[in-house]
């Protein structure tokens, strides 16, 4: 999913719990900048495909898959909070509901999964939970004033 | 103990040589009875900090390091490295951590969440660190900090450093196996399944040379 559905998708989440300072930047950190592992991808693509836009590449890392509950969880029992997994496993479903390949317990098994709805075209399921995501965003924002 | 940092460990081998010669040429001790001794030690240093008796129980902790840097020692000098061992002396490793942490558990050092947080996150860097050859090397020996700093904030250092070590030694795999995707080319909606074949072929090889051929 882009950048644009997991801000919706955690705003929402922020507003719906109420989250206020640290637990609020812990719901952005896991639920929007794990992404950040594109960034780390970034040379590589460069070095192999170049300045050229080039659909498919493998973005993913295991910042922003299954395996990182194993240590998602232990630090939110270290902070005393579930807000970093439960936001993590918000940015996780909406992932898995794109059908790009994804290795979900990588180092520790190679399975390869393309995740839930694949039968759905990506950008469909995009452009219909962003609508929903924004449409909800409005009516919890409205309700407040 | 310090295989991650190969410098250090040369420096080790040279310092601790005499003494490693001496268990297995006089003694006639194997690398891996050496490490057997390592875990005696660190029991026995968990069982004196459990009593309380936190200065000897970090000696012993010291004691069982020592005896741990020798077993790789004995290995190295005398040709005798091996994965097995090699497997052996992480898990003599972690059960001497366990054993120390569970001491300091029952000694009331720090509260037991804490602890067990930080055995979990060591065990987390333990369990990718042959895979990505990295280990930030912060386990029982921050311990020794503890005559100077209250142990809660040294238990939450070793949480936070192997936690982050974890999570870079995660990324180090994601990097090993995004250069095998990118040596392949091809086909890029299909890459990653590829890769993961190829990757377990070559694992296979490397297990079983003769069932490979």
């Amino acid at each position: 999913m882009t950048i644009i559905s997991h801000l919706l998708a955690t705003t929402l989440g922020v507003q719906a719990l109420g989250l206020r300072g640290r637990e609020a930047v812990l719901a952005y950190a896991f639920g929007v900048a794990v992404d950040i592992d594109h960034v780390i991808k970034a040379p590589f693509y460069l070095r192999t495909v170049g300045m050229r836009n080039e659909k498919g590449y493998y973005w993913r890392s295991s910042l922003q898959e299954p395996v990182a509950f194993l240590w998602i969880v232990p630090l939110c029992l270290f902070l005393g909070t579930a807000v970093p997994a439960l936001f993590f496993g918000i940015h996780l479903a909406m992932d898995y509901a794109v059908r790009y390949e994804k290795m979900p317990w990588y180092p520790y098994t190679r399975t390869v999964t393309r995740g839930v709805l694949t039968r759905y075209p990506d950008a469909t399921k995009e452009i219909v939970l962003a609508t929903v995501l924004a449409c909800s965003n409005l009516f919890l924002l409205w309700n407040r004033r | 103990m310090f295989e991650s940092v190969p410098a250090l460990e040369s420096s080790l081998d040279r310092a601790v040589r005499p003494v490693a010669r001496f268990l297995h040429l006089t003694l006639g001790l194997s690398p891996n009875q050496v490490s057997w001794a390592a875990l005696v030690a660190s029991v026995a240093a968990a069982i004196a900090i459990a009593m309380g008796q936190l200065h000897l129980g970090l000696g012993l902790v010291f004691l069982g390091q020592l005896i741990d840097a020798w077993d790789g020692c004995i290995a190295r000098e005398f040709g005798l490295a091996s994965v097995a061992g090699q497997r052996l002396d992480t898990l003599i490793d972690r059960l001497s951590e366990g054993a120390i942490f569970a001491g300091a558990a029952v000694a009331g050092l720090a509260p037991v969440k804490l602890i067990g947080l930080a055995f979990i996150a060591i065990l987390l860097v333990s369990s990718v660190a042959e895979r990505s050859r990295f280990d930030p090397g912060v386990k029982r020996i921050a311990l020794y900090f503890g005559l100077w700093f209250p142990f809660p904030i040294l238990f939450s250092v070793i949480f936070a450093v192997n936690l982050a070590g974890y999570v870079v030694a995660l990324l180090v795999c994601d990097i090993q196996f995004q250069l095998r995707m990118d040596r392949l080319g091809g086909d890029l909606d299909t890459i990653a399944s590829r890769a993961a074949l190829e990757e377990a072929a070559g694992a296979r090889t490397t297990a079983d040379p003769e069932a490979a051929r």
